[in-house]
Formats: structure tokens, C-alpha cells, sequence
């Protein structure tokens, strides 16, 4: 980095400037003293320099802010990068510990606060420090009596600004917290309108809305009443050394050591010395916060991704297998308690494999595991005979297409969001990906077709059309294993029936695994199972189901009773 | 409009690029009317203003005062004069310490007034968004709102407390700044107003340069923001389909993009500072040459010099902090513009003095037309009666009209044409509180607070018992996995509900809404992501509490419905076929061909 560059820079910039703040004082004022009557070409003369050196000193300032800036931009650019590539590779028991929340303000609040921090402490640690000194280093070749009064304004100010600073700082804590409430408040009020206006809860909400509007007013109240305080009593020692300045002065100008000229400059440098310190106290309030943000992003950097790579990336015999062996899985962090519970299956290449089972039952836990979005605890998991483990996490990736439960829709074209699935595709294949799932028949009612721009959140699509928009991104993927999430929920029944037929149709040889609440929606599958509360209860055609498994034959009359 | 234009834009994408996101321009349209009604919020706080002002007024005079002593002081050292220093000395630390705490009186005052008025402004506008009709909600992103109530407020706060009494105390500093001058030394008064010509020709072209970048940097940093939210949330389908790479390139462009249009605006805030100092020394410098000719020839005394430099200094940091103030209030500005914009929204009209609380629950719809944009109508002309103590179901494809009925019934939208009516009362007519009160519904959805199971559970009906309560869960089949929870119905479910499953969200706010034993009972969807031996169970439970209820079904399984007294079938917006189940699978119609999807099994 080019940091002592600009330090330089900054330095010498930061010295001159006193220095010549004296030469004006004492040359322009002085002569004038000394002479009694005029000495007007010195007055010109040390004006012209004066301003010579007024323009060094800006080009200076100028020169020491773009390096400052280019180092503390450059440096938020590169934490900011490394922490948002960081977040990329977690795994999902990580972003699940982090939550997605939290994740999002750390990558975007809190390293801008630390971007700031490192600018904020370039600039203004380094200039007030330097004007601190060298303020100090000025006034003391003036005059050495002049050093009384620093000495005695100094601890009392040191004393103000570290009593301040520690009653302040506990209080940002508590003000960010105070501020995160009332923001949830609102964000329940604003995402859940219909239901408190369902149950006639406005009065209700006002008053919880009232009472976290009052706790962070009260808040931010003291803290600015705290610093309310700070700044006058900053100024009275400031403007009481102004006047001891002068007494001091006024002394030394009878016994006729100094001139009325240097205690002018004594003047100005005890302001500024004492402005100095003032500008510390902001820069200490910055920086306990950028360090808290500082912090957060720290854990985030540190946090080595849990799931690591294989070395496989070689082909294998078969091509869309699935096997389970005696696997149990529980999430990290939810006490041990096992939502899959020594599982054994093996899903043949080219099946169709229908999922069923209660809510919470693991159905969704138990295909996370084979593109390895969590792995599992116990026993392993095989895809084309090789445990996933193995696999490089691009090469297993790359032979499973998934569709989610919810569906997660990008604020860009339909047309990208279903390219996501295969980036070399063209408009052929996206359009026949799309004539599989569905999709096409909605989309070409738009007017931009394809080029229809998504908002954020999808929420300019149904949620039937945003399933099929993921539906076609997972078919376009063309992989050897699809799997259906319970994607097709939001389907009304003859358009889930024409999507099953076409993709048996198109994409014959590919395994299918579909997760699904409707019998319908599995019935004609090779096999179906059933998953109990993390076990296989029951796993065969839905004939031989219907023949020999209760729940099966109890979750078809609870759909199919006539 | 703009999003037309965007539109038409974004034929040419690369893969990968975000849509474009939230752009806004920071200008007011309306500054001064908005302005005005900003006044407005600290006109009700005259008292603390008033008092304010004076603390303000007598802060500038100490402080204009000052240095006139300090040159008085200088002078008498000069002249040798040393018996008159001390007085001097004396009136000024008097002066410092009535400055002082003035300042402090000021700092305290301005902390009070600004958070009053930022509490009024937040509940203000909370009390419209709760009041606001569905309808605003729904065409508008929850993001802008909610940046709304966050963002702008604070902003305004900021600005208020910060700006407020620095903008008064220097607008008086510099009058009076400006009158001691002249009082003192008209002729070098004038000279170093030429530093004041400058310092505001100079923020003038600074802050117009500024302005492009930091313009810019906003732009780019909410474009980037958005990526993060959208990544981070559709993280699993960004590892799905392995776009890790793709993503992060794509972040890392608009990241460097970023960090320049930073380093452009950066420098150009930070070159602010050494102009100015340039200008406040080309200042002192032509005090000090002026000063020292007008001193030679006696027009003026050194003191007056040394008061000069002090007052030249004084006079431009207000103007430099005006300056810069100035972007900030104009922020603040567009930011209460918005606000303001939020606050004059029509609020719902929940008008209508009848109620019905004896209602029977027999539901009436005349000749329903609606339509949520103009010219593309959603339902047609819609009859339909429910009797009371009956269930009903409505089924049909996505977007044929089925959750419209809903949100007409619970007054979420009005009609365009046509009539509800309750027991034969217009819905219209009906204190929409009463309406409300009395119908409970279930959302696709589901909505869960950030509180405990109980408290969400109870928040349709606060005074329930715990009883009551274990009774609704039981009925709505979730008592045992609500036990099985850390912490039991104590349990914080947070904020989103990441904790549970969409079924068992469902299954939640099935037992909230069975609490609240509503006269009418609105099922949206409700058990879609509940497996279907749960719900059977859930609807025979739902058999006893709806006895002489009425309840209200939307469904896609058919499964769910089917022993509904009476079904309709719905199409694009027009009942198609109604009657039990057994009646319409005889009539072979729509619904005899929706059934045989589902269970003749040609599904796959």
C-alpha cells in the first residue's frame, strides 16, 4: 500500500502549517510592533510568501486526501470483497448460525463503518495528533512560561474526554439495540398488515410501536445530553487558558521576554492544541464503533468454511444413482435431537422416486444431504457410488439439479433466472425448459416475454409462477438427478399433471426425486417412500403401498376419500 | 413511468446483472412547501423554540463580544497598560462562562426539541402505515416503505438536532460577526468580505461536483446492498446451481465500481477542507497586510488586528458549515417529502356505525365486480350466497378470483360495483373494526411475530386463557410439537420464523385463528404445506368449533374440501359450477375433471 507515502504527505503538510500560522503572527505583527512606525514591504513580503505556502499547504491537504482516500477505499473495497467471497463458501450451518440477517449488515453496515473508521483515522488521527504536537512544540519556543498553562489545561481535558467517552460509549451499544427493535416493529407491521388488521390489532401496535419509539428516544436523548454537557465545559477550559494566555503574556511583556506578537500566536496555538484534543474525543467515538463493526466482520473473515471439498472428479460407471447408508442428521445446534434416524435407501438411475411424509417429518433435511448442503452426521451418503464427500463440490453440484421449496427468484430477467440453470443456453433451449415446466404459457402472456423484469423478492409473480420459473431453471440444468422440493405445492392439479408428463417425456433417463404433499403428485412414480419422523416407514409402487402400508394407505384416504 | 424506461433497457443484459434497483435522486420537489410543514412539527413545541432562540441569540453576543475584549486585552499589553488588564480579564472569563452556558442551555435544547419532534414524526407516521389500506402495501415495496420510517426519519432527526441551532446561532454570528466588524473598521471589513465571495464561489463548485459522485455512490451502493440481501437470502439456490463464482464477480464489479465513484467523491469532499483554509489564510493575510498599513497609519490599533483575525475566523465557519449543512438539509428535506408523502395517503375507511355481533353469518355477494388495476378485471359479476353455519369452499386455478373473494369480504379492497352484505347489511355499512372482530382468517402466508408461542397465539384474542389456548393448539394438531419446542410456549420464535417449518407455521396461526372463535372463518390456502392426514385430523377438530359458523375454504388440494356443504368452482373470475361434492363429480363438469387429476392418477 502506499500508506507512508501519504503519511509523508500528510505530515509535512500538517508541520507547515503551524509553522507559517507563527511566521504570519510574528513577522506581519511583530515588525509592525517592532517598528513602531511602519514596516510595510515585510508586511507585503511575508504575506507573498505566506500565501505561497498557503497553496503548498492545500496541494498538500489535497495530495494527502487522495491517498488517505485511495488507501482507506481501496482497503473497505478489499474486506468487502474477501468478506462477501467468505460468505459465499459458507456452508448452511453456518449462514443458519449467522442468520441471513445478520450476514447481510455485516457485508454492507458494518464495513462501511469501518471503511470510515480507516479513513476517518488516516486523516484526522494523524492530522489532530501531528497539530497536537506540534502546537505544543510551537508554544513552547515562544516561550517556556507558556507551557504552565498547557500544563495545567491538558489533564483537565484528558480527564473530560476520557470520563465522556466512557459513559458514551455503553450507550451506542444500547442505542443500535433500541434502534434494531424499533425497525422490527415496524418491519412486522409492514410485512404482516393483513393479519393485524385481520384482528383489529392497530391500537395494539401503535402502543408496542409507542413504547420502542420511546425507549430509543429516551436513549438518544442521553447521549445527547451527555455531550450537551461536554462541549461547554470543553470550551470554558479552552477560553479560561485564553485568558491565563494573556495574563502569563502579559507578565512576560513587562519583563520584556516576549512581544505582544507572540502571545497572539501563544493564543491561537492553545486553541488549536485544545481543538485538537476535542477533535480526538470524535475520532475515539468513531473508532469504538468501527471497532465493534470491525469485529463482526472479523468473525465472519475467520469463519473457516465447514464443508470442504473432495479430491473426485473423475466420471463414473453409473449415472444417477442415489444410495443412503444407515445416515442420521441432525442440525447443528438443535441439542443433538435427530431428524433423520439410521436411513438406508437406494434410488436406481433413471427412477422417478416419490417422497411423502408428515410435516417436519425430514423429507426436506434428507435431500439437502446429497448436494451436500449439510452433511451427514452419522453413516454415508453415495451418489453414483462415490460418497459425496469425495466429490470436488462443483462435480457433485453439477449432477444435481434442485428446485426449492421456496422458491428463490433474482431481480433480473425471467429469461436469466432461468439461465442460471445452464449460462451457455440459448433462447431455444430456455424456451423448451420452460415448455416442460409449464412456464411458458404465463410468460408469453407478458409483454416482454422472456425479458419481463422480476422485482425484488419475485413479488411481481404468483407463487405458482415462481415455482415454475424454478422449476425451469432446475429442468434446464439438464442434470442426472432433478429434485423436486415440493415445488409443485402451489400448482393447481392439471398443470402439475402435464409438467409430470412432459418431463417423462423429454427428460426420460434422468432420476427424479419429488418431495410432495399430494398423493397425486407421486402416484404414477416408480416407487414411492414414506418417511416417519426421520425413518423409512414404508418405501414401494403405490400399488404394493396400498397393499402394505397403513400410513400410506391412511394419508391416501385422508386425500382420496370419497 | 421510469420503470418503463427501464424496461425497455434491459433487452441488453449480461448475465448475471441485477435489474435495476431502487434508484432514487435526492432533490425535494416541493422543498419550501415541505419545509413549511416542518415548521410545522416545532410550531406545537413554541415554548422550548422560543427559549431556545434566546439562548441562541445571547451565545452569539458572548461570542461576538469576546474577541473584542481579547483585543482590548492585546492592546493594553501593548500600550504597556497592564492595570487595566485585570478588569479586562475579568469581563472576559465572565463573558466565556455566560457563553458557556449558553451553549450548554443550547445543546440541551436542541437534543430536547429534536427528539420530540422525531418521536411525534415516527408515531405520526406509524399511526397512517397501520392505517393504511391494503392496497397502498401491496403496490408498494415493503423495502421503500420500511426505508421510509427507518432511514428518512433518522436522517430528519439528524438534521434536526444537529443543524438546526448551528444554522440559527450562524446565521446571528455572522450579522453580528459582520456589524462588529464594521463598528470597528469599515474599510477592512469590507477587504475580508472578499474571503466570503470566495469561500461561497468555492462550496458552490465543490458541492456541484460532489453532488454527481456522491449521487452516484448512492446509487451503486444500494445496487450493491441489493445484491448482498438477494445473494445471501437465495444462498441456497446460488449454491445449488453453483453461481458462486458468477455472483461474486458480478459483486466484485459494482464493489470496484464503488470504490471509485468513493475516491472521486472523497477526494473531492476532502479537497473542501484545504480550499478553505486556503481562503480563511488569503484572508488573514489580507487582514494582516491591510490591518498593518491601516495600523501604520493610525487609523487602527494592533488589538483591533488581533480582534480581526479572530472575527474573520469566526464569521467563516458558519458560512463554511452552512455550506456544508446545506446537502444535509436538502436530504432531509426530500426525506420528510416522502415522509410526508406516506402521511397523506388516504387512511382506510373503516366508516359504517353498524355491527354484528348477532350476526348469524349468512354471506351475500350482488353483482361483484372488482379490479386491482383498472381494465383488468378480476371478478365478474360475482353472486354468491353462503348460508349461515355452512362450509363453503372455493376452488380453482391460480389467478381465477379465489383469494380476491377474501380480501373483498374482509374489506382489504372495496368493490368497484356490486354489494357484500353480512345478514343482509352492506359490509360498507359495518364498523370495519366490528367486521374484522368477528372474522378470523389464515394466510397462505403465514405471519408469526417476533414474540413468544403464547403471545402469538393470544394475539387474536388477548384476554384468552391459557386453557383456551392449549385447546386451540390441540385442535389445530401443533399442542405436541409446540411442547417439544426448547422452551415450550415460552419459546422466542424469531423474527421470520427460521426456526420452524412452513407447516408448522401453518399450524400455528390455524390454532391463532381458532382462538379467536370468529362468527366467520377464512381458511386462504391455509394447510397447503401441511401433509394431508395432519389436516384431516385439523378438520375434524374444526367440525365442533364451527358448528353454526360460518367458515370459508380456499384450497388447491381437493382433498381439503371436499366434505365442504358447498363448493365453487371458479374460472377467471366467474362462478363456473357450484353445488356438494357428490353433485358436481355427477354433473362431469370442471370439477369431475379436476378430481380425476387428482385421483385417477394420470398425474405423472
Amino acid at each position: 500500500m502506499l500508506a507512508p507515502l501519504f503519511m509523508l504527505g500528510e505530515v509535512s503538510m500538517d508541520l507547515l502549517q503551524p509553522r507559517f500560522m507563527a511566521t504570519i503572527v510574528d513577522e506581519g505583527v511583530l515588525g509592525l510592533s517592532h517598528g513602531g512606525v511602519g514596516d510595510m514591504s515585510l508586511v507585503i513580503s511575508t504575506g507573498l510568501k505566506m500565501i505561497g505556502l498557503v497553496l503548498f499547504g492545500c496541494f498538500c491537504g489535497v495530495m494527502s486526501g487522495v491517498f488517505a482516500n485511495l488507501c482507506s477505499q481501496n482497503y473497505g473495497n478489499d474486506i468487502r470483497k474477501d468478506a462477501f467471497r467468505k460468505v459465499m463458501s459458507f456452508s448452511f450451518e453456518q449462514t443458519d448460525r449467522f442468520s441471513t440477517g445478520s450476514l447481510i449488515t455485516r457485508v454492507t453496515n458494518d464495513i462501511t463503518q469501518v471503511q470510515n473508521l480507516v479513513s476517518q483515522c488516516i486523516r484526522g488521527f494523524v492530522r489532530t495528533f501531528l497539530l497536537f504536537a506540534g502546537g505544543i512544540l510551537c508554544m513552547l519556543t515562544l516561550d517556556l512560561s507558556f507551557g504552565v498553562v498547557v500544563a495545567c489545561a491538558l489533564p483537565l481535558i484528558v480527564i473530560c474526554v476520557i470520563f465522556f467517552i466512557s459513559r458514551a460509549n455503553p450507550m451506542f451499544t444500547v442505542l443500535q439495540d433500541k434502534l434494531d427493535k424499533l425497525n422490527n416493529v415496524m418491519q412486522e407491521n409492514v410485512a404482516g398488515t393483513r393479519v393485524v388488521k385481520a384482528y383489529v390489532k392497530e391500537e395494539h401496535e401503535k402502543e408496542r410501536f409507542g413504547g420502542a419509539n420511546g425507549e430509543l428516544v429516551g436513549t438518544q436523548l442521553k447521549v445527547l445530553l451527555l455531550f450537551s454537557y461536554m462541549t461547554p465545559i470543553m470550551n470554558i477550559i479552552l477560553n479560561v487558558s485564553v485568558v491565563a494566555i494573556i495574563k502569563v503574556g502579559a507578565i512576560q511583556v513587562g519583563e520584556g521576554s516576549v512581544t505582544p506578537g507572540d502571545v497572539m500566536a501563544a493564543i491561537t496555538y492553545i486553541s488549536q492544541i485544545l481543538n485538537a484534543v476535542m477533535r480526538m474525543t470524535m475520532i475515539f467515538q468513531m473508532v469504538s464503533r468501527g471497532v465493534a463493526s470491525g469485529k463482526r466482520i472479523k468473525e465472519v473473515l475467520e469463519c473457516e468454511p465447514l464443508i470442504s471439498d473432495g479430491g473426485f472428479t473423475g466420471e463414473t460407471a453409473v449415472k444417477g444413482k442415489v444410495e443412503f447408508r444407515n445416515v442420521s442428521f441432525s442440525y447443528p445446534g438443535m441439542g443433538g435431537e435427530k431428524v433423520i434416524c439410521d436411513f438406508n435407501l437406494t434410488i436406481h438411475p433413471g427412477e422417478t422416486f416419490g417422497i411423502l411424509g408428515a410435516t417436519g417429518c425430514g423429507k426436506s433435511s434428507l435431500v439437502n444431504l446429497i448436494p451436500r448442503f449439510y452433511d451427514a452426521t452419522d453413516g454415508e451418503v453415495l451418489v453414483d457410488d462415490v460418497n459425496v464427500k469425495d466429490y470436488t463440490l462443483s462435480r457433485l453440484r453439477g449432477k444435481v439439479a434442485v428446485a426449492l421449496q421456496k422458491s428463490e427468484i433474482f431481480s433480473t430477467s425471467i429469461r436469466e433466472n432461468i439461465a442460471w440453470g445452464d449460462e451457455s443456453a440459448d433462447d431455444d433451449k430456455i424456451r423448451h425448459a420452460a415448455g416442460v415446466a409449464q412456464a411458458l404459457e404465463f410468460i408469453d402472456s407478458k409483454t416482454d416475454g422472456l425479458d419481463t423484469l422480476v422485482t425484488q423478492g419475485g413479488h411481481s409473480l404468483s407463487g405458482g409462477q415462481k415455482q415454475r420459473v424454478a422449476i425451469s431453471r432446475a429442468v434446464l440444468k439438464n442434470a442426472e438427478i432433478l429434485i423436486f422440493d415440493d415445488t409443485t405445492s402451489a400448482l393447481d392439479l392439471k398443470t402439475e399433471a402435464k409438467l409430470y408428463e412432459a418431463l417423462q417425456r423429454e427428460y426420460a433417463c434422468m432420476t427424479k426425486i419429488i418431495i410432495a404433499q399430494r398423493i397425486a403428485s407421486v402416484k404414477d412414480a416408480d416407487r414411492i417412500a414414506v418417511i416417519e419422523n426421520g425413518q423409512l416407514a414404508a418405501c414401494g409402487s403405490h400399488e404394493e403401498l396400498m397393499e402394505s402400508s397403513a400410513i400410506y394407505r391412511d394419508i391416501y384416504d385422508s386425500q382420496l376419500r370419497q | 413511468m421510469a420503470e418503463n424506461k427501464e424496461q425497455s433497457m434491459s433487452n441488453y443484459k449480461v448475465p448475471g446483472m441485477r435489474g435495476p434497483r431502487n434508484r432514487q435522486v435526492e432533490k425535494p420537489k416541493e422543498g419550501k412547501k415541505t419545509l413549511l410543514r416542518l415548521v410545522g412539527y416545532f410550531a406545537s413545541e413554541g415554548k422550548v423554540v422560543a427559549f431556545l432562540l434566546a439562548v441562541v441569540f445571547v451565545v452569539v453576543i458572548a461570542s461576538v463580544y469576546a474577541p473584542r475584549l481579547q483585543s482590548d486585552a492585546i492592546d493594553s499589553i501593548s500600550r504597556l497598560e497592564f492595570g487595566q488588564l485585570t478588569g479586562i480579564l475579568a469581563t472576559m472569563l465572565i463573558v466565556y462562562v455566560i457563553q458557556s452556558l449558553g451553549t450548554f442551555l443550547q445543546g440541551k435544547n436542541s437534543a430536547i426539541l429534536s427528539q420530540r419532534v422525531v418521536r411525534k414524526m415516527r408515531e405520526d407516521l406509524f399511526d397512517c402505515v397501520v392505517n393504511l389500506p391494503v392496497k397502498y402495501i401491496d403496490s408498494h415495496s415493503h423495502g421503500d416503505i420500511m426505508s421510509r420510517m427507518t432511514n428518512d426519519v433518522e436522517n430528519i432527526s439528524n438534521t434536526v438536532s444537529q443543524s438546526l441551532s448551528s444554522l440559527f446561532s450562524g446565521v446571528l454570528t455572522v450579522i453580528g460577526t459582520v456589524a462588529m466588524m464594521i463598528y470597528l473598521c469599515p474599510p477592512l471589513a469590507l477587504l475580508s468580505c472578499t474571503t466570503v465571495i470566495l469561500t461561497l464561489a468555492a462550496t458552490k463548485f465543490l458541492s456541484k461536483a460532489m453532488r454527481t459522485f456522491y449521487r452516484k455512490r448512492q446509487v451503486l451502493l444500494g445496487e450493491l446492498n441489493g445484491t448482498v440481501e438477494e445473494m445471501v437470502t437465495g444462498y441456497k439456490t446460488v449454491v445449488a446451481y453453483e453461481r458462486q463464482e458468477a455472483v461474486i464477480e458480478e459483486f466484485n464489479k459494482t464493489a470496484d465500481e464503488l470504490t471509485r465513484a468513493g475516491i472521486f467523491a472523497e477526494i473531492l469532499g476532502g479537497s473542501m477542507g484545504p480550499v478553505m483554509n486556503v481562503i480563511n489564510n488569503i484572508g488573514f493575510v489580507i487582514i494582516a497586510a491591510f490591518g498593518g498599513y491601516f495600523a501604520v497609519n493610525g487609523v487602527i490599533s494592533i488589538g483591533i488586528i488581533s480582534a480581526f483575525i479572530v472575527y474573520a475566523k469566526q464569521f467563516g465557519r458558519p458560512i463554511d458549515e452552512i455550506a456544508q449543512i446545506y446537502g444535509q438539509i436538502q436530504t432531509a428535506i426530500a426525506g420528510a417529502e416522502r415522509v410526508f408523502a406516506i402521511i397523506d395517503e388516504p387512511r382506510e375507511d373503516k366508516s359504517g356505525d353498524k355491527n354484528m355481533d348477532d350476526a348469524k353469518g349468512v354471506i351475500t355477494f350482488e353483482n361483484v365486480n372488482f379490479s386491482y388495476v383498472p381494465g383488468q378485471q378480476v371478478l365478474h359479476n360475482f353472486n354468491l350466497e353462503v348460508r349461515a353455519g355452512h362450509k363453503i369452499a372455493l376452488v380453482g386455478a391460480t389467478g381465477s378470483g379465489k383469494t380476491t373473494v377474501v380480501n373483498l369480504l374482509m374489506r382489504f379492497y372495496d368493490v368497484d360495483s356490486g354489494e357484500i352484505l353480512i345478514d343482509g347489511v352492506n359490509i360498507k355499512d359495518i364498523d370495519c373494526r366490528n367486521l374484522r372482530e368477528n372474522t378470523a382468517i389464515v394466510l397462505q402466508d403465514t405471519v408469526l411475530f417476533a414474540d413468544t408461542v403464547k403471545n402469538n397465539l393470544k394475539y387474536s384474542k388477548q384476554e384468552a386463557t391459557d386453557d383456551e389456548m392449549v385447546q386451540a393448539t390441540k385442535m389445530s394438531n401443533c399442542n405436541d410439537m409446540i411442547l417439544r419446542l426448547k422452551d415450550g410456549y415460552d419459546t422466542m420464535l424469531s423474527g421470520e420464523g427460521y426456526n420452524l417449518s412452513q407447516g408448522q407455521r401453518q399450524l400455528l396461526s390455524i390454532a391463532r385463528a381458532f382462538l379467536a372463535q370468529p362468527k366467520i372463518l377464512i381458511l386462504d390456502e391455509a394447510t397447503s404445506s401441511v401433509d394431508t392426514r395432519t389436516e384431516k385430523r385439523i378438520q375434524d377438530a374444526m367440525v365442533k368449533l364451527m358448528e353454526n359458523r360460518t367458515s370459508l375454504i380456499i384450497a388447491h388440494r381437493l382433498s381439503t374440501i371436499q366434505d365442504a356443504d358447498f363448493i365453487v368452482v371458479m374460472e377467471k373470475g366467474r362462478i363456473i359450477e357450484t353445488g356438494n361434492h357428490e353433485e358436481l363429480l355427477a354433473k362431469q363438469g370442471k370439477y369431475y375433471e379436476l378430481y380425476m387429476t387428482q385421483f385417477s392418477g394420470n398425474a405423472i
